[in-house]
């Protein structure tokens, strides 16, 4: 079998195909699997050459076939898969070779980018890939090898299509550039969490460089990994000669690199690009005799997002200190966030998302529980657009088994999860879908006798949950225990016990630790000073990670004293960078200038003119004490807002201008509903836009600043993304019943679904105006596709909303 | 005042007027930013290339109908097929700008534009001096797109440098590239040593444009 030789002795790959096929004749841009059905002879002799030169593994042609990349009517994609398994087995048939050789299925990316960046689905993903293993199994493969994956989240598709759908082995391995990084931008740590999370049977590098260059990828990798570890260089970085692509390093320089690759605790070796028969046969000349290094467990904890690792605890080269976990996202005691959740406002969402990571956060938790809405729908959602914007790893917090299993499947990386207990059931419930799609769990020490009193009960617990863990084969490093903090005006000994069962878990058990910090104070005045206080103490005992606001200014000085003190904080950097100059609790520059005119008798309208955000705010806030709300806006806002948007189009003011200016008037604005809201005024909203970026298209900036403005003078605007497919956009006007609908193309190819959107709307919803922009359109372009506007820049556009609701230019 | 600053404000529609000292401001900040954010890279292949007596261009095994691009590449014996991008932290960046402040996200946007040309600009530059060693001398960059050269140009030009794989750069089933802030295109090299190979949109047809220098 082949996982019981993987690590314990040396075993050889193939060297490159694709090279090898364009030195007889592969044009450029040719696909190679078609090969496989023309020149049948050509493929298997590279894989006989490949045998014969001593590869133990050898890879199927079909690195690009799957059905998002592969395209040829002459080749359905099912025959070149199994003619290409067929290939390998007959090689090695014909070679006579007297030791088992492995028929690899090679499995490369799609070619496309995942959405949010790009606009392949996740399932599509999973769905292409799944066909190609399928029928890769079918054929005989003995082993999956998925290579040169460039973005985590494709590789993620790749790994779970393979695992949920055969029983073969998988292999995987990523491309890295000279800055250890994927091109996506995942680091080493990130993908080594991410592939043992979803259990591969070994990992590793592939392309992208040469061995030498490969050196420091390695050694990351093999400090973090817990298995076998692929390498597989290219034959030096790639050279241009006449118009052709070659590679330097020579098979016996490859060789003795390759032997320095296996010292330095690689298992499986190979070659990929530029790499032919002669450089595999004299890397397994060179490395007779070696043995791979042992494969040892590594003990870090470690989550991941799609381009960012965070450790908790101790890692080799530094102690972390404590990691901060943002509480924000979570609808518990918000009376926005509700509103936020059931008005499916995922902008608000990310807004708290996007503030956590600027105030300092490590790991933001989400959680989106609330009686009445689909959570497993809008959990799914909500991590997947967060991860479009905030590159922290998520910790996704539920009681719903469905919410949570959908959130950890579609989550880029390996996820912290909120959370198991010490309940059987929540176990039983829990560790199927931790072992399964990966992820470090937090076990909260109760069980079903209650939250035990003292520290003996909680550490005991937290044993249990260890042990059953153990049972999954899922590890200590994957747990982190909640202490769980009692609140200490119910219960007087709840921050003594809380505080030694942190100090015990660390130095008995010997695992990570999380508390929700701010529990302690329930139910006291001026929760922020026991809230600190407690905060510092946690630390002092241990605490991992702690889960808190970190907008709250106590919290974060405790956080940023505790490391000074304790010099975790080298040299005091990060103390003095936040502290020196800055007045506490600034955030990073913002674009609303200096907020101090308020006080010196600027009006709103001139505030909102110059585009100062802040002071608006204040002013606003000021102006409320005399003025009603809705004379506010008539009388100040709605004016200045004309008087901007005439000089924008006499080109007197310009884009930045008039959106600072937009921007100033959506923060008077905020303040205005807050007030409206609570002496239950209501202000007439003018009517409901649709709008969108049609689907193919993924420029949304346009689009963007006509809501913003549209915004301003008071309508309601239901904003569905980029990227949005006819029937949606219909669907959405319909339920609605909005009169007025807007679409943003930016490219001649993407007109063509503004024309089909605008052809689908005449047909079932014929009362609903539309309104076109973008960079290639004209009139004259948005007639033939039959808008009935066309918006040359935003400033038209609310014009023209205006128009069609009835309201007085 | 740096080009890169002048072009950002020129892709933000002030014309010939001077943009004020707040949006000065921002705009390098945006510059800063981009500096830690972007990844930019880039990939070329050159062939040969012919141009045949009935209008089409040969390169490789591609071939182009295109009158724009044969006149831009008139006399020109190799081609360069080129790809670049920022990398996708720099969409996540204009998103999150979209998100909280749109005046910033539309000066990072026209920012990104202004830093993806200069480094563009660079990198041929790069190509053009190798070339001249063998005595080539580059014409501007011509991207798909650009007046009669068929945006759809972009696929065999993708496969051909593959893109993906080489830079991390894949278009939607739309022809948008993925990064959004990236570039494709074809730049000539011809015997005759011209004016300055980095020219940008003086050379476009539409004289019209409201953002033309």
């Amino acid at each position: 079998m082949l996982r019981d030789r993987l690590g314990k002795e040396l075993l050889y790959f193939d060297g490159g195909m694709g090279t090898q096929l364009q030195e007889r004749g592969l044009a450029p841009g040719e696909l190679p699997e078609t090969w496989n059905v023309e020149h049948p002879e050509v493929i298997r002799e590279t894989h006989r050459r490949y045998i014969e030169a001593g590869s133990d593994i050898v890879l199927t042609n079909t690195f690009g076939a799957n059905a998002l990349k592969f395209h040829d009517e002459r080749c359905p994609l099912e025959e070149i898969i199994r003619t290409a398994v067929g290939h390998v087995k007959a090689a090695v048939r014909e070679s006579g070779a007297d030791r088992r050789i492995y028929t690899a299925l090679d499995v490369g990316p799609t070619g496309k980018l995942l959405k949010p960046m790009g606009d392949l689905d996740f399932e599509t993903a999973y769905e292409a890939f799944r066909e190609v293993m399928v029928i890769g199994e079918q054929a005989g493969a003995d082993l999956i090898h998925i290579e040169t994956m460039s973005d985590t989240y494709e590789l993620k598709a790749a790994v779970l299509a393979a695992k949920e759908n055969t029983s073969l082995p998988v292999f995987a391995t990523a491309i890295f550039d000279e800055r250890r990084k994927l091109l996506t931008g995942a680091d080493v740590p990130s993908v080594v969490a991410l592939l043992e999370g979803l259990r591969v049977d070994a990992l590793g590098i592939n392309c992208g460089m040469g061995p030498e260059q490969m050196f420091p990828v390695l050694e990351e990798m093999l400090r973090y990994s817990s298995l076998p570890v692929i390498v597989k260089p290219n034959a030096g970085l790639p050279q241009q000669r006449e118009g052709r692509t070659y590679y330097d390093v020579a098979p016996e320089k490859f060789a003795y690199l390759m032997k320095q690759i296996t010292e330095m605790g690689a298992s499986v070796i190979g070659g990929c690009c530029g790499t032919a028969p002669e450089h595999i046969r004299a890397m397994r000349d060179a490395c007779k005799g070696l043995r791979p290094l042992p494969v040892t467990e590594k003990e870090y904890t470690v989550v991941s997002s799609y381009g960012k690792s965070v450790f908790l605890g101790n890692r080799p080269e530094q102690n972390s200190g404590s990691r901060i976990i943002g509480e924000r996202i979570n609808p518990t005691g918000k009376k926005r966030f509700k509103q936020a959740l059931k008005e499916h406002d995922l902008d608000y969402i990310l807004r708290e998302a996007i503030t956590q990571q600027d105030n300092g956060a490590h790991i933001l938790d989400v959680n989106v529980g609330l009686p009445d809405i689909d959570e497993p729908a809008l959990m799914e959602e909500a991590v997947q657009e967060i991860q479009s914007v905030v590159n922290l790893p998520l910790q996704i917090d539920t009681v719903d088994t469905e919410a949570m299993e959908r959130a950890l499947r579609i989550y880029n990386g390996k996820a912290m999860v909120n959370s198991v207990s010490g309940k059987q059931e929540s176990m039983d419930r829990v560790f199927p879908l931790i072992r399964k799609y990966g992820g470090v769990v937090i076990g909260l020490t109760l069980d079903e006798e209650g939250i035990p009193a003292d520290a003996d009960g909680r550490v005991r617990i937290a044993e249990k949950i260890i042990g059953e863990a153990k049972k999954y084969g899922i590890g200590k490093k994957d747990i982190v225990i909640d202490a769980l903090a009692m609140t200490i005006s119910s219960e007087p000994e709840g921050a003594t016990v809380t505080l030694e069962t942190l100090r015990r878990l660390r130095d008995e058990v010997k695992v990570n630790t999380v508390l929700g910090v701010s529990n302690i104070s329930f139910g006291l005045p001026s929760r922020p000073v026991i809230n600190s206080a407690f905060y510092t103490m946690a630390m002092m005992n241990g605490l991992s990670a702690g889960i808190i606001n970190p907008s709250s200014e106590d919290m974060m000085k405790a956080w940023y004293a505790y490391h000074a003190l304790m010099n975790l904080d080298s040299n005091c950097e990060r103390y003095i960078g936040r502290y020196s100059s800055a007045p506490a609790g600034t955030a990073e520059a913002s674009s609303s200038g200096p907020g101090t005119a308020g006080a010196q008798g600027m009006g709103l309208g001139a505030a909102i003119e110059k585009g100062l955000k802040e002071d608006a705010h204040t002013i606003t806030v000021q102006l409320t004490e005399e003025k009603a709300p809705l004379d506010i806006i008539n009388e100040d806002l709605i004016p200045a807002l004309n008087r901007v948007g005439d000089g924008f189009e006499k080109g007197t003011v310009f884009l930045p201008q008039l959106l600072m200016s937009a921007e100033a008037a959506k923060s008077a604005f905020a303040v205005l509903k807050e007030k409206m809201d609570k002496s239950g005024e209501i202000q007439e909203k003018i009517g409901t836009v649709v709008i969108a970026t049609v689907k193919g298209d993924i420029h949304d900036i346009g689009k963007n600043i006509v809501k913003v403005l549209l915004e301003n003078y008071s309508f309601d605007v239901i904003d569905l993304g980029k990227d949005v497919p006819p029937e949606k956009i219909v669907d959405t006007v319909l339920e609605k019943q909005a009169p007025l609908a807007g679409l943003s193309a930016l490219m001649t190819t993407t007109v063509v679904s503004m024309e089909e959107t605008i052809r689908q709307l005449r047909e079932k919803a014929p009362g609903c105006r539309v309104m076109v922009g973008g960079a290639v359109l004209n009139q004259e372009y948005a007639d033939m596709i039959g808008a009935d506007f066309y918006g040359k820049d935003a400033m038209q556009s609310v014009h023209y909303a205006r128009k069609v609701f009835g309201i007085g230019e | 005042m740096e080009r890169r600053i002048k072009e950002a404000i020129r892709y933000l529609g002030y014309g010939r007027n001077a943009a004020d000292d707040r949006t000065l401001a921002l705009i390098e900040d945006a510059f800063a930013e981009l500096e830690r954010t972007a990844a930019p890279k880039s990939v070329c292949r050159i062939f040969d290339m012919a141009q045949t007596e009935d209008g089409r261009i040969i390169i490789g095994n591609m071939e182009i109908r295109s009158t724009s691009l044969e006149r831009n590449l008139k006399g020109c014996k190799k081609a360069v097929l080129f790809g670049a991008t920022l990398g996708a932290g720099v969409d996540m960046l204009i998103r999150r700008a979209s998100l909280t402040d749109m005046a910033k996200a539309v000066i990072l946007q026209s920012c990104a534009a202004a830093f993806l040309e200069e480094y563009c600009d660079e990198e041929q530059l790069k190509i053009g001096r190798e070339l001249e060693v063998q005595k080539l001398y580059l014409r501007p960059r011509f991207s798909p797109g650009y007046g009669d050269f068929d945006i759809r140009y972009q696929e065999p030009l993708m496969r051909i440098l593959d893109c993906a794989k080489t830079i991390g750069l894949t278009m939607t089933d739309g022809c948008v590239m993925t990064p959004t802030k990236s570039v494709t295109a074809l730049i000539g090299a011809s015997p005759v040593k011209e004016r300055c190979p980095i020219q940008g949109c003086e050379a476009c047809g539409k004289r019209d444009c409201e953002y033309r220098r």
